[in-house]
């Protein structure tokens, strides 16, 4: 049996750490499975190094990294059920609270105000974020990783800024007007280019794309550039993803 | 012939868990060891596969782990908890059922081509 020594052992745990697994447990484990392998495997007189590159290798498909991320998979999976679970509750009732909102404004009720306040907050900072992080864990790429941060971020500004309109709050136009310059400039660009390089997703992405283009055409049509003493019109409308 | 990793994946919880009720303690790699020799060579658990399986483990509660220190190193040992005996025959009547209906299925695919 092959003894291995403190600096051995303290070269496969920075090793370990440079191969970027950052969980102390997973590190420890890793470590000591290693170095049993090499305690059980190696002979005296063997070359240490080539032996632990040799199998560390086959610890992983492309990275080590890949086991951390693993572990961490398993470990959120259950929460998975939970958060869909919430994600659901909170976009139907944001649906139905902005729903009786709307109807409470133009039957001119008091509690309108407090109703949209909610569902909006309830739509925009729980429900996005929570489809985000779902649909993010199911995106293949970095690529449409990059481009559901992007929608989402687009979504909840979109939310944001009509909420701030109805609401007669500061900011609003800045706000809206940001949220169409982002969409037309960062969000158009990288869904198309992303969704074109795909041969089933082509023709949806085209198709779409020309949809999203006449809608943020209508959008900025609606959007006050000059400043004017006339009050704004205020529409409200729910970011379809 | 040694299973793919793919045919290993969805049975290796109730192998660790099986293996861990029917011994005291265990680490990671006394777990790959047993497995290699109690089968063979034939199922060979793979490093990228158990850590992730046996943190999920942990942190369900269906095990409880020891840790002893040598050196600079740590040796984390597993125990099986009284919700992961229950699991674990819980895994494998449903493991048993699944084999059957395997070779139900299979058999019958065979008869009929």
């Amino acid at each position: 049996m092959y003894c291995i020594s403190d600096e051995q052992v303290e070269y496969i745990f920075n090793d370990i750490r440079r191969h970027g697994v950052e969980m102390e447990d997973l590190q420890y484990n890793l470590l000591d499975h290693i170095c049993c392998i090499i305690e059980h495997n190696l002979e005296d007189g063997d070359d240490f190094e080539s032996f632990y590159q040799q199998t560390i290798r086959q610890f992983y498909k492309n990275e080590l990294k890949e086991i951390e991320e693993e572990t961490i998979n398993l470990l959120t999976f259950k929460n998975y059920y939970a958060m869909k679970k919430l994600m659901i509750i909170s976009g139907a009732s944001a649906a139905i609270i902005l729903l009786i909102g709307s109807l409470f404004k133009l039957a001119h009720w008091p509690g309108a105000g407090v109703l949209f306040v909610t569902g909006m907050v309830l739509f925009s900072l729980i429900f996005l974020p929570l489809l985000f992080v779902l649909k993010t864990k199911e995106a293949g790429s970095a690529r449409d990783k990059v481009v559901l941060t992007t929608g989402t971020l687009v979504g909840i500004l979109y939310c944001l800024s009509a909420l701030f309109l109805v609401m007669h709050w500061p900011g609003a136009r800045i706000m809206q007007f940001s949220t169409l310059i982002l969409s037309f400039f960062v969000l158009l660009p990288l869904y198309f280019f992303n969704g074109i390089r795909k041969p089933e997703a082509r023709l949806n992405t085209i198709i779409t794309t020309i949809i999203l283009v006449g809608v943020l055409g209508v959008q900025f049509l609606m959007t006050p550039v000059h400043k004017s003493s006339e009050p704004q019109q205020a529409t409200v409308k729910e970011v379809k993803k | 012939m040694i299973f793919s990793t793919e045919l290993i994946k969805g049975t290796l919880k109730t192998i660790v868990l099986k293996l861990l009720n029917d011994n005291d303690k265990m680490y990671g790699y006394e777990i790959t060891q047993r497995v290699k020799e109690l089968t063979g060579d034939r199922i060979q658990i793979t490093e990228g596969a158990l850590y992730p399986t046996l943190h999920a483990l942990e942190k369900d509660g269906l095990v409880t782990t020891q840790i002893e220190y040598m050196g600079k190193r740590q040796r984390k040992y597993y125990t099986i908890s009284k919700s992961g005996k229950t699991k674990t025959k819980e895994k494998l009547v449903e493991l048993v059922e699944f084999m059957e209906t395997m070779t139900f299925l299979l058999d019958l695919k065979t008869k009929t081509i």
